[in-house]
């Protein structure tokens, strides 16, 4: 039986609470995605970043009611955490960084909704795409995807993501002019 | 210089965008993007009289486990212009801008048979994301967007 939820963008005051809606989520996507390692910023800086006049990123997070909890008490059971970037060739895009449902409640149609949340607000900002990145090995994940419509442009054309961090990037700065 | 880009990128077709719509986006309040430019004196100007011969266009992205990233999504130089170090130079500053807007990471992605510009960052210390964790690329557009954003919420 599916489990009722809703979905909603949390106020900084919520983030900030020590049951903060998002934070216990990315560190459980990390452990899924096998870098449990990989959690560098501290949540004071999540919070900072996603709120104010020009935040670095939006989270919409799936809550199901108290009687639904999870096992360990949690009424906030899924996110989607999504910022705008540009196409010079399309204009404006859509960037979904992190798509995650706990996984007792996977299976109930709450990642569709939380990616078609996303996908409408693209859509109402005009935006021409929605993108993201999915692992290779993570084949449940890929397959929801391309059902939903997504192409896969490492395959199709080729592309790489490519990345300067640690001391590369400080390397790399250096030599501006 | 953009559309010579798309020509380098062998996909001429894809460019969509009107110059009003680039104007809009990266001069209000809230820009979806930066751009750097590259500029020679005039009496370095092209055969067709352009001094400005190379550019860079980022924007900010967001890792919920680095942090603060920035994103290069294009960078081009003129192909007389090319093997002067102008590239590198336009790649130097994203990131040297990029790092004092507290950004831990410079991204950006290359085209596999791009083995050119592919071997260049690679010199420079990037490391190859896809290759070396698997992480595929995705896009939903045109019609499969619309269709996914009309779904019962």
């Amino acid at each position: 039986m599916s489990t009722k939820y809703n979905l909603f963008y949390p106020t900084q005051s919520q983030e900030n609470s020590q049951l903060s809606p998002s934070t216990y989520n990315k560190k459980e996507l990390a452990v899924y995605e096998k870098m449990p390692d990989q959690v560098k910023i501290s949540h004071k800086e999540l919070v900072k970043d996603g709120f104010g006049p020009n935040p670095f990123y939006h989270c919409l997070v799936a809550e199901v009611p108290e009687e639904h909890r999870s096992k360990e008490g949690h009424t906030t059971v899924g996110y989607a955490l999504y910022f705008y970037t540009y196409s010079t060739w399309k204009g404006r895009c859509v960037y979904m960084e992190d798509l995650y449902v706990m996984p007792e409640f996977r299976g109930q149609g709450i990642g569709k909704t939380l990616m078609a949340s996303v996908a409408k607000v693209a859509t109402e900002q005009q935006c021409a795409r929605l993108q993201l990145a999915v692992l290779d090995w993570n084949k449940p994940s890929l397959d929801f995807y391309i059902s939903k419509g997504a192409q896969d442009l490492t395959d199709n054309e080729g592309w790489h993501f490519v990345r300067f961090d640690g001391a590369a990037l400080d390397k790399l700065s250096q030599e501006a002019p | 210089m953009i559309l010579e880009l798309a020509v380098y990128e062998k996909v001429e077709d894809q460019v969509k965008i009107a110059q009003k719509d680039l104007e809009q986006d990266g001069f209000s309040k809230n820009p979806f993007f930066h751009a750097i430019i590259a500029e020679v004196p005039e009496e370095h100007q092209t055969k067709d009289g352009h001094t400005k011969i190379g550019y860079s266009l980022y924007f900010y992205t967001y890792s919920s486990w680095k942090g603060r990233a920035v994103y290069m999504e294009d960078l081009y130089v003129m192909p007389e212009f090319r093997g002067k170090g102008i590239g590198k130079a336009l790649m130097s500053k994203v990131a040297q801008l990029g790092l004092a807007a507290g950004c831990t990471q410079l991204n950006f992605a290359v085209l596999d048979w791009n083995r050119p510009s592919l071997d260049f960052y690679l010199s420079q210390g990037c490391w190859d994301v896809t290759s070396d964790l698997g992480y595929h690329c995705m896009r939903c557009e045109g019609e499969a967007l619309h269709t996914l954003a009309q779904r019962d919420l």
